[in-house]
């Protein structure tokens, strides 16, 4: 018998040895009941990311998961209230130049470092100028376009001494434009102009990969980061801010299968989570931890108008107006998305109000009409029978559904029977760049909140526009609008050029995103963006 | 001598494999830079080519990466930007090999015993019933067993956490859905293997001496028929530590598993490379030690192997 027992006992002992390895994970000890019976709430909140940021460095980072931690852990000149307007940040004060190029920023003097130091102009010198530095290979530089000589210098035509950011000392911060620009505010919330410190940074090149190498100046500084697991942060004692900050902690896990962290939320292992999976969505719609909130994006299929028959606008239009978006969207993809009759979505705000509803849906569903303008398309082009269409789609399940909705749709009311295609989406992108598609699905989420970013789109030179409309009248009233100073005319300007837009359709919309969450009802004054994930900096836990 | 000229074999195995994967990953159409839905200026993307020598011809490309593993540098990852693959393999081994070994060892555990037992009942109903469960193990796959084992163990009782990792108990439920087909595939293997040993005639010429039953199964039975199961560990053992997808994915944790596919939809190409040779360097230094260790335990295996087994 001792015989037997010995390698089973070598075999138990391996395992026993092995749960010494688990890696990284902070099992902090819960300690009793005590704290809450007594009123004392621990200050924490469990949040899943999903999947591992791929750059927590204000640089580099082009995702919106990366994205969620900066926003919680830097600030930039400008940041956001409550209800997503920007508002001064880091700087107290700013001064214009007449002719709206020049912006003289006066730095607070209590913005602070995670490490006690201030934040002193030059270090958002140094993080602009590290942005365009073309070394740094960073994919958001020419969102910096903007000021003067920037673009030289990234493309490697010109210095940096000639690019337009000086600090002047260390709580003034001048910087130089190529002409106004409209939404600058807006632009600067963006994490690509969030500051960075120059000794933290020049002492450790990786100075973003792992948490202990970390000095940001947001409400919250980084602590863990156990890669692939969750990333750790804490409130920032240094931060000027930092009264109405109630939180100590925010964890995001980094789970990514959807019904895994449905699950973790139903046990109370996660406070919040996005992205449903679609089957619950319906049946959690009910209850009160369910949180649906516009997304400012536009999910849409591109026409490719060098390619027949949508070198036709009527045919465009037709196929347009024959998909039931009210039917798709309450049957099909079920987020609560909103049906789409315009590029813009829902969110940004002008003085007359919400550009979309100031801007209204520029067609309607219509089949009869929808057959009426494939008639009168196809006699234009002397067509007896329509070329074959193919819809492509990046493969997922969710496209899967919506392109085949459409194809019944736009057979029952046009009469045209579409193929479907799919393609995995790196080859995908590639394909429709090289404008090889007839309609193709895409998707458009703005990474600022102001109509230009969606509009810019479509632009005759965008990198973006795949589908080889160039019109030069939309392009030159953009053009115009990003230099028009006065807001009112801007945002009419800007109407102007998604009316072009959308009487000559090179692309339909299908709807504008809505991301939903559950989130515990402990939770209050958690703040919910049109282009971002829940903002934490101002939520408490309540019970 | 051997042991050198299997060594070197090795080592050109290992080329091999990172030639070719350099080359079809260089077919496959996209681009790393393309992985979001905007597609950046030209002179943007140019300057990001060339961070990662992208804008290099191919066959330069190609020396300067045979050149850093041959130094054992498998470069920046491209996806995580702050990151190098050496980094993404060293942060998600600890976790994938843990989860691999406990998976081995319960599996390892547990199917010999099932086997064992089902071999010395053999056409008996506790056989019946270890083969029942065995085939049940072999036919429900992974991402099937792990909803479920979720469904219970953590949403219904309540006895352990759903997902994501740091303590023992996270580690629990992915060890039994990894462990439950390897089990399964070695009680059947030891059944059949220790049927055919209990038939030997030195079987029954021990039995015939008058040895305990007990003795005759662990030190003649055992011993003889675990060897075919060995041989059948060295490849399960490797695909277990370095990570599997779909178990790592369903439980969150923070393996390696998820970068061999990831990798690939991203165009993340030094990631699909270095994940591809650490893989096959593993492989091939396990079966280059499995064979060494033949060697030296019994030095007729090489004579036996071909013939009768």
């Amino acid at each position: 018998m001792k015989k037997w027992l010995l390698p089973m006992s070598v075999m138990l002992a391996a395992s026993t040895a092995l749960t010494g390895c688990y890696g990284g994970g902070s099992a902090e000890e819960e300690t009793s009941g005590d704290n809450a019976d007594s009123g004392d709430i621990k200050q924490e909140i469990v949040v899943n990311a999903m999947s591992e940021p791929p750059a927590i460095d204000p640089a580099l980072a082009t995702d919106t998961t990366s994205g969620w931690v900066l926003d919680h852990i830097f600030e930039g000149l400008y940041t956001r209230d409550q209800e997503g307007n920007p508002v001064l940040g880091v700087a107290e004060d700013v001064a214009v130049s007449e002719d709206g190029t020049t912006y003289t920023f006066t730095l607070r003097e209590d913005a602070k470092w995670s490490d006690g130091s201030q934040v002193t102009a030059s270090d958002f010198e140094y993080a602009w100028k590290r942005v365009l530095n073309p070394d740094t290979g960073s994919s958001f530089a020419f969102y910096m376009y903007y000021i003067k000589g920037a673009e030289d210098y990234n493309k490697g035509n010109g210095s940096v001494e000639d690019v337009g950011i000086t600090a002047v000392d260390d709580t003034t911060f001048e910087v130089q434009l190529n002409s106004p620009l409209g939404y600058f505010d807006s632009l600067l919330t963006l994490w690509t102009f969030y500051p960075v410190q120059q000794a933290a940074a020049e002492e450790n090149e990786n100075w973003a990969a792992e948490a202990d190498t970390f000095v940001s100046n947001g409400p919250f500084e980084m602590a863990e980061w156990n890669h692939d697991s969750n990333v750790v942060i804490e409130k920032n004692d240094d931060y000027y801010d930092k009264d109405v900050v109630n939180l100590d902690k925010v964890t995001f896990e980094l789970v990514n299968e959807a019904t895994t962290y449905y699950q973790m939320f139903k046990t109370e292992e996660l406070d919040l989570v996005m992205t449903l999976p679609t089957d619950v969505i319906a049946s959690e719609r009910e209850n009160e931890e369910y949180v649906e909130v516009p997304y400012y994006g536009t999910y849409m299929y591109m026409f490719n108008v060098e390619q027949e028959p949508f070198t036709n606008a009527k045919v465009r239009q037709a196929f347009a107006m024959s998909v039931d978006r009210e039917s798709l969207t309450e049957n099909v993809t079920l987020g609560g998305e909103t049906p789409a009759y315009a590029m813009v979505p829902d969110g940004a705000e002008t003085p007359e109000g919400d550009f979309r509803e100031v801007g209204g849906d520029y067609f309607k569903e219509n089949a009869e009409e929808a057959k009426k303008l494939l008639e009168e398309g196809m006699a234009e082009e002397g067509w007896s029978e329509l070329p074959e269409v193919t819809l492509m789609y990046n493969t997922s399940e969710n496209h899967k559904k919506i392109a085949e909705a459409v194809q019944e749709m736009v057979s029952n009311n046009l009469g045209v029977d579409i193929k479907l295609a799919n393609q995995e989406w790196g080859t995908y992108l590639d394909t429709t760049k090289q404008g090889n598609f007839q309609m193709a699905r895409m998707g458009w989420i703005g990474i600022f909140v102001d109509p230009v970013v969606n509009l810019d789109y479509y632009l005759g030179d965008s990198p973006n526009n795949r589908t080889g409309w160039v019109n030069e009248e939309f392009d030159s009233i953009m053009a115009e609008s990003k230099v028009e100073q006065d807001n009112d005319k801007r945002y009419e300007l800007l109407h102007q050029a998604e009316e072009i837009l959308m009487t000559d359709m090179p692309f339909m919309p299908v709807y504008f995103y809505k991301n939903n969450y559950l989130v515990s009802t402990d939770f209050e004054d958690v703040v919910y963006y049109v282009n971002r994930y829940p903002h934490l900096k101002w939520a408490e836990k309540t019970n | 001598m051997y042991i050198v000229k299997r060594f070197l074999t090795m080592l050109l195995t290992i080329w091999v494999i990172a030639s070719l994967t350099f080359l079809i990953m260089k077919m496959i159409p996209g681009d790393p830079f393309a992985s979001d839905a905007d597609v950046l200026p030209e002179e943007v993307v140019e300057n990001l080519r060339a961070k990662y020598n992208l804008d290099e011809p191919i066959p330069v490309q190609y020396i300067m990466y045979i050149k850093d593993l041959a130094m054992l540098d498998l470069g920046p990852s491209i996806q995580s930007e702050t990151r190098t693959v050496n980094d993404i393999i060293a942060d998600g081994i600890p976790a994938s090999a843990t989860l691999g070994l406990q998976a081995i060892v319960v599996a390892l555990v547990f199917g010999l015993f099932l086997g064992i037992i089902a071999a010395l009942n053999h056409n008996r109903l506790l056989d019946y019933g270890a083969m029942l469960f065995a085939i049940i193990g072999i036919s429900v796959p992974s991402f099937i067993l792990a909803p479920l084992l979720i469904n219970f163990l953590a949403v219904k009782w309540g006895v352990l956490p759903v997902a994501s990792w740091g303590t023992w108990q996270h580690s629990v439920m992915p060890t039994l859905a990894l462990a439950t087909t390897p089990l399964a595939v070695i009680a059947r293997f030891m059944r059949s293997s220790m049927l055919e040993v209990m038939s030997q005639n030195y079987i029954k010429t021990a039995d015939a001496k008058g040895l305990s039953s007990f003795k005759i199964v662990v030190s003649h039975g055992i011993r003889n028929a675990i060897l075919p199961v060995v041989s059948f560990i060295g490849p399960l053992f490797v695909s277990l530590i370095t990570g599997t997808f779909v178990i790592e994915k369903i439980f969150a944790v923070p393996g390696i598993g998820k970068y061999f596919v990831d990798s690939i939809f991203n165009r993340d190409y030094p990631v699909i490379m270095g994940t591809t040779v650490f893989f096959s360097a593993i492989l091939v230094i396990t079966l280059f030690l499995i064979d060494i260790s033949y060697r030296l335990i019994d030095p007729r295996i090489k004579l036996t192997s071909k013939g009768d087994s």
